[in-house]
């Protein structure tokens, strides 16, 4: 028996191929340039691909081997795989440049006195065990004058509107938001209807 | 695992983030990106490579030169841009981003 082999050129490999591995290969390429439809660049990229079987093949073959067959074809194409196409959007969700301005509030949800700390955090994107962690230490070292300064931020940080389905709001945080509302109204800190506002 | 199919389309919208910082590191050619990104949640294949760093060299985030082998024909070594370095710097920043928020919201 006499095994017919076909010299094809891969991108700047050269290599023989036997019928049925040739005829394998012009599959995959044709399938690889029909995945590769709508791609601006789909001749570069199977040039590319071109060269990864002529290499995958190559490494593949046994010493004194000229003729590649199925045998290393049909691994070489598994580790390539099928062609994913990218798609011209980026695959990246990029910061919306129009986002809503930080503002500096406190958050209810999830607070444990009043979320100022929570607020901080989110504000300065820290982390919140962090901050109150430095919050009781201050506490401590300043020998309670840190209970002025929360309250004083408790007074001027107006509250985040509350999320319907977040986290619900604990006890003390809500007689918290409450009480500050209800003494803001009374000083004239802040406008009602834009504390209250959902 | 049920949580796999939601997972699935983070790590492909993660893989163009990874080869840009792989490829910021130092200039390389495919093999070696998926050397390193095999064994990882990241593990990838030549057929997705290429059409990628296709995009992001027409994006001019990416640019190749060719370099000569000890073994076979030369092969193409990426390496970034400027506009490739700013690009991965804001998605370095954006994802610290989104890992801050991550650990902050449901407290």
């Amino acid at each position: 028996m006499q095994r017919i082999a076909t010299t094809v050129r891969l991108n700047r490999s050269v290599l023989q191929f036997d019928d049925a591995a040739n005829a394998r290969l012009e599959r995959y390429l044709a399938e690889s340039a029909s995945l590769l439809e709508g791609d601006p660049d789909p001749q570069e990229i199977l040039g590319d691909l071109e060269q990864a079987v002529a290499d995958q093949c190559t490494r593949r073959m046994r010493a004194g081997q000229s003729v590649v067959t199925l045998a290393e074809l049909e691994p070489a194409l598994e580790e390539i795989g099928s062609v994913q196409a990218t798609g011209n959007g980026s695959a990246w969700p990029h910061p919306p440049r129009t986002a809503a301005p930080r503002v500096l509030q406190q958050v209810s949800e999830g607070a444990v006195i009043s979320g100022v700390c929570l607020g901080l955090a989110r504000y300065f994107q820290l982390d919140v065990t962090l901050l109150r962690v430095i919050s009781v230490l201050l506490l401590l070292g300043t020998g309670g004058a840190m209970v002025l300064v929360y309250l004083g931020l408790m007074l001027l940080m107006p509250y985040a509107p509350l999320q319907s389905g977040g986290t619900p709001i604990r006890w003390l945080p809500a007689k918290c938001r409450a009480f500050m509302e209800f003494l803001r109204v009374k000083l004239g800190v802040d406008r009602p209807g834009k504390i209250a506002s959902t | 695992m049920a949580a796999e199919s939601k997972l699935a389309p983070i790590r492909k919208g993660l893989l163009e983030f990874l080869v840009l910082k792989i490829v910021g590191a130092k200039s390389v050619y495919v093999p070696e990106i998926l050397r390193s990104l095999a064994g990882t949640e990241f593990t990838t294949q030549e057929g997705t490579l290429y059409p990628l760093l296709s995009k992001l060299r027409r994006e001019d985030l990416v640019q190749y030169e060719w370099q000569e082998s000890d073994a076979g024909p030369p092969r193409k070594y990426y390496r970034l841009t400027d506009a490739g370095r700013a690009q991965l710097a804001e998605l370095d920043e954006y994802w610290s981003l989104l890992n801050r928020t991550i650990a902050n919201l449901g407290h």
